[in-house]
């Protein structure tokens, strides 16, 4: 099938396209420069045209989202949508039932979704649940952070079996990339016990976060992978945690970036907003965001994602469960806790973001300091760690507040937020606004390029056919005025179009067509004798320790079909 | 004033759904809508005319002047009343789950047994039951940690488990004997009953009273005595003869009161 898009406003970073009148011709699922005469010609005049959105972070298949969904059946129940000719039956708000999760990416024209946080012993579970996802490619990511043979080849200084075993655990969980979660501190959860800061041994290893870190950069870039090392640092939602976010940045200064890769950075800092708390309680909490960002604007070597509280009752769940328990001491409110094995523990419980709260307008006006104080914005994805600071359907709000300072202003001297926002933070003196470039890097430019998609992101040639309009017309509409703000949200909200390799997969809002997600997949080729070595060595321990069998352990090829595979030369 | 009358002519086994038939969304409704009307039934809709012969007499301006009688046996009819907020809605007979659930004014009485989660997430209004109600009256939605937070609910029979989980607002009144757990996690409100207790009244309640009037079978340790109080004035109620005074529950540092009738629970003097 050929389309031409035609006569859209087009918003394309990658390519330095910002504002063009221009036609996008698709055929067979890609971009290209020519169609045929036959192509199905779409009228998009004067609308806005980005390239279909790419996130960086979100919780939306695994283990977590099932125990979510099976102790929060109060959430089930709002947003329940009965099913329609096309579409299942859509339950749930902030844990969206699996369908629903892929229609609503969809309406809001985004394309990739990373899941970040895969526990290998649950990888095939969560490649289940992607199955059931429709409309996304899903590149998930494998946590390595707490896990018995890290710990022990970092303890070790052995950087090569280090490598070799993420490379053959990568193919064993058929995952994207790396993340690394409050590192030792999970593995101190095992004793009932958290880490406090980068340098803070895990009990029983003496081993820190910081050689955890450097050690998986380190073993990244050894091996090149596409997408760099993804960290959630020590001390999330602490106040005064804002120095373990810096030296987490900074551990890694030194390591060199694989230069066979496209991404500048070499760590990627996640859910920023919850890691730059100033103070040394909540009582004097205040704003880390200015050192924070500082140091971002002076090293091209770190990315970010915020994780914006967006002022909703959510679900929090992390792989970081010392941190959930500490929250749900707080709250009060339920707490499931789970344990994997050798690998990592996670933590969920329900909370309730109020903007009448003196901490969460905290957080809110530090996340949008972030935006606004961290100069390029190659540097920052929008996110909302979905759906630990709000669900995902809250992008378009958050692209709301960016795009009008006078917006912000208006919450904050209305009294719609508590006087937090500016008694603690700078927020009221930032009045940068982020215009519909600024977005379209924000929300897919960027992304792709940190995670290392050449064919996403983008609307060049060759790049797939995953394609968003809107229905606004830039040039006929002011963003940055505040009474606008509900217009950027809802347009924002309901694609007038959105395309998946090529198909019309959205249309006027509503899901046109189901399509199954793929689920990408970096095979590292190279280390095929080193891998080999190291299962045999890691065999005893693994046979001691886990309660199931090697056999079931790895993720079997029908359970990612389709799946898009990386092949990625080691040697390079 | 409005009357609106269905009198039941086919009993399905599989439970017709009623949230969309309350006073505030059918004031306006003639004879030939409710006829028109496909009722959810299962996973799918038939005309509400199938089930019921449908009569309409009088104009109503607003939810408050609809009195709404249902006739026959409505075991499998649930969701009766959820939601309404004005209105009088009458069941000559049983009553299937959910009754008055959520529901904000208006009064509902069921002349008949009801089901589980009658009143459920009610925030004001009038419920009456003359039978016996089945478990988690006056509670939460699953999973939810916010319950029953206004309203009165009357059962003049019996009450099954867990009745009012999470209560946090209103009264509940139950003439007959009660099972086990009831007001678990209560945040606050009233709970009077009349018969006798199986076991655990008030697991992990924060604040609030219930007050017992019968027996209870096993009372839970994280409740401590405090004395007997004669004829003690409860919220503005006058109760009379003496009761055990106990406070807690003390493992959730509970501020609660539980009283028991003490000539009936001599065993706990």
């Amino acid at each position: 099938m050929e389309y031409i898009l035609k006569n859209g406003i087009v918003y394309d970073p990658t390519n330095k396209i910002a504002g063009e009148k221009k036609d996008i011709m698709i055929k067979d699922g890609k971009i290209v420069g020519n169609v045929s005469s036959d192509a199905q010609v779409l009228d998009v005049t004067d609308k806005l045209v980005m390239a279909a959105g790419v996130d960086v972070h979100a919780h939306i298949a695994g283990p977590k989202l099932c125990v979510g969904r099976l102790y929060r059946p109060e959430d089930e129940r709002r947003g329940v949508v009965a099913k329609t000719d096309i579409t299942r039956a859509e339950t749930g708000f902030s844990i969206p039932s699996c369908p629903a999760t892929g229609y609503r990416y969809s309406r809001m024209g985004y394309g990739t979704v990373t899941e970040a946080a895969v526990p290998p012993l649950e990888a095939k579970h969560t490649h289940e649940e992607i199955m059931a996802i429709p409309n996304i490619d899903v590149s998930p990511l494998l946590l390595f952070g707490n896990n018995w043979f890290v710990l022990q080849y970092v303890k070790d200084g052995n950087l090569e079996d280090l490598a070799a075993f993420v490379a053959a655990w990568l193919k064993i969980a058929k995952c994207y990339g790396m993340k690394v979660v409050n590192p030792c501190g999970s593995e101190a959860w095992g004793w009932g016990m958290n880490v406090h800061g980068i340098d803070d041994p895990a009990p029983h290893w003496d081993v820190t976060g910081r050689d955890v870190v450097r050690a998986l950069t380190q073993v990244n870039e050894m091996l090149g992978l596409p997408h760099s090392m993804h960290v959630h640092p020590n001390d999330l939602g602490h106040p005064g945690n804002y120095k373990t976010t810096i030296d987490t940045m900074d551990c890694v200064s030194d390591i060199e970036k694989n230069p066979s890769v496209i991404r500048d950075q070499t760590l990627h800092c996640t859910h920023l907003q919850f890691h730059s708390y100033g103070g040394t309680s909540w009582r004097d909490a205040n704003s880390g965001a200015e050192p924070v960002a500082d140091y971002i604007n002076k090293h091209k070597h770190v990315t970010c994602d915020i994780g914006q509280i967006t002022f909703d009752e959510t679900t929090t769940m992390t792989a970081d469960a010392p941190m959930e328990y500490d929250l749900y001491k707080l709250s009060g409110l339920k707490w499931a806790n789970k344990d994997i094995e050798l690998e990592t523990a996670a933590g969920l419980i329900p909370i309730i973001y109020s903007p009448k709260a003196p901490v969460n307008t905290l957080q809110w006006a530090i996340g949008l300091e972030l935006f606004l104080m961290i100069n390029d914005p190659w540097q920052v994805v929008l996110t909302t760690d979905s759906p630990n600071a709000g669900p995902f359907i809250r992008y378009p709000r958050i692209i709301s507040w960016l795009m009008s300072s006078d917006r912000r202003t208006e919450m904050i001297e209305n009294g719609e937020v508590h006087k937090w926002a500016s008694k603690r933070t700078s927020l009221p003196t930032l009045d940068r606004v982020y215009d519909w470039n600024d977005i379209a890097t924000v929300t897919r430019s960027a992304p792709a390029k940190i995670l290392g998609f050449e064919n996403r992101g983008h609307l060049g040639v060759g790049a797939n056919a995953d394609v968003a309009v809107y229905d606004l017309e830039p040039e006929n509409f002011d963003a940055t005025k505040a009474a606008n703000a509900a217009v950027v949200e809802d347009v924002l909200g309901r694609a007038l179009y959105t395309l998946k390799d090529g198909e019309i997969v959205v249309k006027d809002g509503k899901i046109a067509k189901v399509v199954p997600s793929r689920h990408l997949w970096t095979n590292v080729q190279g280390y095929e004798q080193q891998e080999k070595q190291v299962l045999e060595n890691i065999m005893p321990m693994f046979n001691r320790y886990y309660t199931v069998k090697f056999e079931n352990y790895k993720v079997h090829d029908h359970y990612i079909d389709p799946s898009i595979e990386f092949k990625i030369d080691a040697s390079k | 004033m409005k009357t609106i009358t269905l009198n039941l002519k086919k009993f399905s086994s599989i439970a017709l759904e009623f949230d969309e038939l309350k006073p505030d969304d059918i004031y306006t409704w003639s004879k030939e809508d409710f006829e028109k009307y496909q009722v959810p039934v299962g996973n799918t809709r038939f005309p509400l005319s199938n089930y019921f012969d449908i009569e309409v007499e009088g104009d109503a301006e607003g939810p408050e002047d609809v009195k709404m009688i249902l006739n026959g046996d409505m075991g499998r009819v649930k969701y009766i009343g959820c939601g309404m907020t004005a209105g009088e809605v009458i069941v000559n007979g049983d009553a299937d789950l959910h009754a008055g659930a959520e529901m904000q004014g208006g009064s509902l009485k069921i002349n008949g047994n009801a089901e589980s989660y009658v009143g459920r997430e009610m925030r004001g209004g009038n419920i009456e039951v003359m039978g016996n109600v089945r478990e988690y009256c006056g509670t939460s939605y699953i999973g939810e940690w916010r319950g029953m937070s206004g309203g009165v609910i009357r059962v003049h029979g019996n009450a099954g488990k867990q009745l009012a989980d999470c209560m946090s607002g209103g009264e509940i009144y139950v003439d007959g004997s009660c099972d086990i757990l009831a007001g678990i996690h209560m945040t606050k409100g009233y709970i009077e009953i009349g018969g006798d207790v199986t076991r655990w009244p008030g697991g992990q309640m924060k604040n609030g009273n219930i007050v017992i009037n019968g027996k209870l079978s096993s009372l839970l340790e994280g409740f401590d005595p405090e004395g007997v109080v004669e004829n003690p004035e409860i919220e503005g109620k006058q109760l009379t003869g003496k009761y055990i005074k106990y406070n807690g529950d003390i493992g959730v540092n509970g501020k609660g009161t539980l009283w028991l009738n003490a000539e009936k629970n001599r065993d706990l003097l």
